[in-house]
């Protein structure tokens, strides 16, 4: 879970204009101007990153970004 | 000739540039101003293509200009729109805070839109199939998004729309902007034009036409009127003008550089790409601007070429001058330093005409060493000239043979 964490928030410092100091695992998609098109991107990354499929609804604009890690980490322990 | 109309006057309140010249008015004033050769260099985009050099804008900074958070999701020519409206804004001395969002509108031209990521999209879904290509690629391609984003921006809420029309984009946008104060139904209109698609699709293709200069040395390949010019040389930036009816502007006390007093647009209706040689669509343009500002061609002192560099535009263009207005205007062409910026080529264009009325300077013509004896019109080369300028026009011809003229004059 804490990997998967870093590794998210390494995708949005490198590719959404996030500095990692302005983000901790309560901080929301919201708080961070990310809407459902950002999400949709950050999919795609997250796709690559943790080769698993993120569907639409698997991150909300009001998910904080411990949710968002969490939800992949279980993605990624069922195809394991 | 006259109109049945009172003359109308648009105040320019602020102006906003970024070009390969400079970002910010001031540094691409001065560098206008130098003249000397293009501000021209090979392209990375465009490495190991036939057409590999172009005027690129080197010192922009996007996360600077709409903050990193929004970078990563606007186009290039999207994000030049946002900083030369920004500039603009400061400069008018407005505050977006403060204004009624809904008399306030948007008007930029724009030649083809976001080109650049749909080209990098393209190789996605080419590559990597349909499912990868980015949900951002229709609001980032889509040619109206820039006029979009400077409202988002400033909370300009009024009517919002992009100009298409070409390498006369610009300069149509700012006409149309000027019949939104005109018809009452605008207070304040952001107008001007952005571009940003030095790719290797879009550079191949105005390659292939034969369009674009074919010489070694990219800051000579730009020399209108001259005798050995043989194409344009393809830029990227935009310019933004706020305007306001001259009266609100006087009332509120703002600085005027200069006025938009007459607007007129035409169609050659007589090939795709190729210019009318008489230049007679271009003629109807030029005559309605003159007749919207109740002028007449003995009124004019200057004129800012669309002057392109190619051998048929320049030619064209200088036989019209001279036809209607005999040898009187001095001439010059900013695209000799900037190259040719498509459809933010007529907003650039404006302003350098705007500082031109305000300052009383006239920038030469880079790299003007012979003029073609074809072309009998004074152009102004060397070093740019002192004079009162009173009344001064702005010509923007496009592909498909669209027209537009822009008459500014002294505030």
């Amino acid at each position: 879970m804490n990997d998967v964490y870093d590794r998210l928030v390494g995708l949005l410092t490198r590719g959404f204009g996030i500095e990692p100091d302005e983000v901790s695992t309560e901080t929301t998609f919201n708080e961070l101007e990310m809407d459902s098109l950002a999400l949709v991107e950050l999919g795609l990354a997250a796709q690559d990153e943790f080769g698993v499929k993120i569907e639409d609804d698997d991150i909300r604009s009001s998910d904080s970004i411990g949710q968002a890690a969490e939800a992949i980490a279980a993605k990624a322990v069922s195809i394991g | 000739m006259t109109t049945d109309r009172e003359p109308f006057h648009a105040a320019v309140t602020g102006v906003g540039m970024v070009t390969a010249a400079g970002t910010g008015v001031k540094a691409a004033w001065d560098r206008l101003c130098e003249g000397g050769r293009t501000a021209a260099g090979p392209v990375p985009e465009l490495a190991g293509l036939p057409a590999r050099f172009g005027c690129a804008v080197e010192d922009f900074d996007p996360v600077r200009a709409v903050g990193r958070r929004k970078a990563w999701r606007l186009d290039r020519c999207s994000q030049f729109a946002v900083a030369a409206a920004a500039e603009a804004l400061a400069d008018a001395g407005l505050d977006p805070s403060g204004w009624d969002g809904a008399r306030v509108g948007v008007v930029l031209g724009s030649g083809i839109g976001g080109a650049a990521t749909w080209e990098k999209q393209h190789h996605v879904l080419l590559e990597q199939g349909p499912t990868k290509v980015s949900s951002l690629l229709i609001p980032m391609l889509a040619v109206n998004m820039a006029a979009g984003y400077v409202a988002m921006e400033c909370g300009a809420r009024g009517p919002n729309l992009v100009t298409a029309t070409a390498c006369a984009s610009g300069t149509t946008a700012i006409g149309t902007a000027r019949e939104l104060l005109r018809s009452g139904a605008c207070d304040i209109v952001i107008t001007g034009g952005t571009e940003a698609c030095m790719i290797p699709s879009i550079i191949s293709g105005f390659s292939q036409m034969g369009a674009l200069s074919g010489r070694d040395d990219p800051q000579a390949a730009s020399r209108p009127f001259d005798v050995d010019r043989d194409g344009f040389v393809p830029a990227e930036g935009a310019a933004v003008l706020v305007l306001e009816r001259e009266a609100d502007a006087r009332a509120r006390g703002a600085r005027i550089r200069a006025r938009v007093s007459g607007y007129g647009a035409s169609a050659d209706a007589h090939n795709a790409t190729a210019p009318d040689p008489e230049g007679a669509g271009a003629e109807l343009a030029l005559r309605a601007a003159l007749a919207d500002a109740g002028l007449g061609p003995a009124d004019v002192d200057h004129v800012n070429a669309h002057g392109t560099s190619t051998p048929l535009n320049d030619l064209a263009e200088a036989r019209l001058i001279r036809r209607v207005f005999g040898e009187r205007p001095a001439v010059t062409s900013v695209k000799g330093v900037v190259g040719h910026a498509l459809g933010a080529a007529g907003a650039i264009e404006a302003v350098a005409t705007a500082l031109t009325l305000e300052h009383g300077f006239i920038p030469p013509t880079a790299n003007l060493e012979r003029q073609d004896p074809k072309i009998e019109i004074d152009v102004v080369a060397g070093t740019g000239r002192t004079a009162p300028v009173e009344v001064a026009v702005s010509n923007s011809f496009g592909f498909g043979g669209q027209n537009a003229v822009l008459l500014l004059s002294r505030a």
